[in-house]
């Protein structure tokens, strides 16, 4: 039965890195950019939305409006800053968007400090349901559930919407959009802003589950990149199911190894590497 | 002409004034140069930098108090024993011989060996019970209490508290500090005819526990221990909180960061957990509060352990420094070997045979916010004692 229930908290886990992972597959995979600031947008959202929780006492106003400005962060950044280094090497876009999340992270400590905050879980989330005799916090079911419908929004955006069919036009190529057209760098600017509006709601959910500390972009970011590398470069289906079966290993392998719990995270990644280079469901 | 008169007279007099001359050495315009190391960036950066905030403002009393000029060199460690040790070596190269501080068990015991080749003093803020015990060297001193004393001033007297709380279960961070709180619980339990139920190992950067707060939930225990520290600890017990776990059991975390952790977790999680602490602003011994109304009156609120850890480290050197009068650091370890003093929790000495202090652990436990009296009042002290093995059993043999 522990293992039973550590697959149902590893898919729950799971659902939490998709959160942060759906927006960096997006950006990366679709505007192959590649952005190290993603992990400092999910840092900032967790850091506004604790603001706004703790100025309004309302998570339900939090869970608005920080994504939303993360948004119009991502959306700036991008309009004057991040798109004039779309046509140099990656090694650049990393050595920028780096640099870029360090200056978000020393704001953060110079605005709120360097000692982490705790967010309350909203009064009607919080307790467990028992599964099996495991207790398991309503909090991180509602979370699950945020996440799947997100999910399904985000999928139907990009499958079934001529925003989505444009931008994996505008992937394949660039000037075959823009000669049809289209404005594929205004498009651009919108993926960004939803990538930074998805990272914003990763970090406002997960701040009441393991608080908020400047230093949580880092760990984000490695998540979101294992979570890439798994699932194929973008690849929504890959983003998901990349993201379970990183959840799954972590909570799985607390029982099985629990010291090698983390690092098993990157032994799985490095075995799709060595199997499967492009990823589950990366293209050739 | 220099006559065997005028040499003798001129060397009854160079006698007579030398301690004079030794003790204006020491005085306004005497300069003691201390190098205080803490993590200022990196992940542990957090404690870091409000140990930092303890010394500066801190040797701002102490230059005052001695009537000294300090001056203090500050280093980065990152939180990483790697990068920091060139940067000792460097200080050691520039003539600097006295230390302070460390984020990290880890830190001291990279750079403790350097410190004592060159015949420098440090006066560590870590934990590790190696630091005082197996690699305790003449150079190096510790105000904080081990691993061994944490243990037995929390896990002691909450087992004499609860007898009915029979079945125990630890998590562990792995490494040097993490391994050597859990071999001190275990053999504590062990002693008292208890069952250690289990243990789950995590990283050091881990931030999701769920996985190992189901691990304990499967073995039923009566208590569930924290063996972590800093931001990790933080997150394990909000994570047990939230999964229910604080209504199922007792909780204790033996080594917790004192105030700023406190604020960070916030009173709703922390009532009724046990804490173990090295320091707490409540104390109530005459050089607490003098040391208190200080940092109060900079701060605007109580100092923390960080703070005060700073403090001490620094204070230390300082007064060695002045009851020998002289800043050369074979006399200062000389001086701090069996030194008594008054300390925060009252008299405290510096033990000779392995350079440990002597000095009081704390059992706290977290007050309902409705009970706070004011926005640092979160935690009742329950006991506090010291519990130090016999110099022979540290494994310490000082070279």
């Amino acid at each position: 039965m522990l293992y039973v229930f550590q697959v149902l908290n590893g898919i729950g886990i799971g659902m939490i890195y998709f959160l942060i992972s759906i927006g960096l597959t997006l950006i990366f995979g679709i505007m192959n950019f590649v952005n190290f600031a993603h992990g400092a947008f999910y840092l900032l959202g967790a850091y506004l939305g604790y603001q706004v929780a703790l100025s309004t006492g309302s998570f339900t106003l939090a869970l608005i409006t920080a994504p939303l400005a993360l948004a119009a962060i991502g959306w700036l950044s991008e309009r004057y800053f991040l798109s004039r280094l779309y046509d140099i090497p990656h090694t650049y876009q990393i050595l920028v968007t780096l640099g870029l999340s360090l200056v978000i992270q020393e704001l953060v400590i110079s605005i709120w400090g360097p000692v982490g905050t705790t967010v309350a879980i909203p009064e009607a989330l919080r307790g467990v349901i028992f599964i099996g005799g495991f207790p398991y916090p309503k909090y991180r079911i509602f979370v699950v559930l945020f996440a799947g419908i997100l999910a399904l929004l985000v999928w139907f955006l990009l499958e079934r919407t001529r925003y989505g069919a444009l931008l994996r036009a505008g992937s394949e190529s660039t000037q075959m959009v823009s000669m049809l057209g289209i404005d594929i760098y205004r498009l651009f600017s919108a993926t960004f802003a939803l990538g930074a509006l998805l990272a914003g709601i990763a970090g406002v959910l997960s701040a009441p589950l393991r608080g908020t500390d400047p230093f949580m972009s880092g760990e984000a970011l490695a998540i979101g990149f294992v979570v890439v590398v798994i699932g194929g470069l973008g690849r929504f289906e890959g983003a998901l199911v990349g993201s379970i079966l990183v959840g799954v290993v972590q909570s799985v392998m607390s029982s099985v190894w629990s010291e090698g719990a983390n690092i098993m995270i990157y032994v799985a990644m490095g075995l799709v590497i060595l199997l499967r280079p492009r990823g589950l469901f990366g293209r050739a | 002409m220099l006559t065997r008169r005028k040499l003798l007279v001129t060397s009854a007099a160079a006698a007579v004034s030398a301690p004079a001359i030794v003790r204006s050495a020491m005085s306004a315009e005497a300069s003691i140069k201390i190098c205080n190391f803490y993590a200022l960036s990196g992940s542990t950066s957090s404690t870091g930098k409000t140990q930092f905030d303890g010394v500066r403002l801190g040797l701002e009393k102490l230059s005052k108090d001695y009537a000294m000029n300090v001056e203090q060199v500050t280093v980065d460690s990152e939180g990483n024993p790697g990068r920091l040790l060139p940067k000792i070596i460097n200080e050691l190269q520039n003539g600097t011989r006295l230390f302070a501080g460390g984020s990290l068990s880890s830190e001291s015991l990279a750079i403790m060996p350097e410190i004592q080749k060159a015949g420098g003093v440090y006066v560590a803020a870590t934990g590790a019970d190696e630091i005082t015990g197996k690699n305790c060297n003449r150079g190096t001193f510790r105000w904080l209490v081990s691993t061994y004393s944490a243990v037995q001033q929390t896990i002691a007297p909450l087992i004499e508290q609860f007898p009915n709380a029979k079945r125990w279960y630890t998590i562990t961070p792995k490494y040097v500090f993490g391994e050597a709180l859990l071999t001190n619980v275990t053999d504590l339990l062990k002693k008292k005819g208890l069952e250690h139920v289990g243990n789950s190992y995590h990283s050091f950067s881990e931030s999701e526990f769920s996985g190992y707060l189901t691990n304990a939930v499967s073995t039923k225990p009566d208590v569930l221990v924290f063996l972590n520290y800093g931001s990790q600890s933080s997150k394990a017990l909000r994570q047990a909180i939230e999964f229910g776990l604080k209504d199922r059991m007792k909780i204790v975390l033996v080594w917790s960061g004192g105030l700023e952790q406190y604020e960070e977790v916030g009173a709703d999680l922390l009532s009724g957990v046990y804490l173990g602490c090295q320091y707490d602003h409540q104390i109530d011994t005459p050089v607490n509060k003098e040391i208190v109304a200080f940092y109060q009156s900079k701060l605007g609120k109580p100092p923390t352990y960080s703070h005060i850890a700073g403090y001490v480290d620094n204070y230390l050197i300082l007064e060695a420094a002045k009851r020998c009068g002289s800043s050369d650091p074979a006399a200062i370890i000389k001086t701090l070997e069996g030194m008594k003093y008054e300390g925060p929790t009252g008299a405290e000495e510096v033990r000779a045979g392995d350079h440990q202090c002597l000095k009081d652990y704390y059992l706290l436990k977290g007050k309902e916010k409705s009970k706070m009296k004011s926005g640092y009042d979160f935690v009742d002290i329950v006991s506090h004692g010291r519990s130090f093995q016999p110099v022979e059993e540290t494994g310490c043999k000082m070279t």
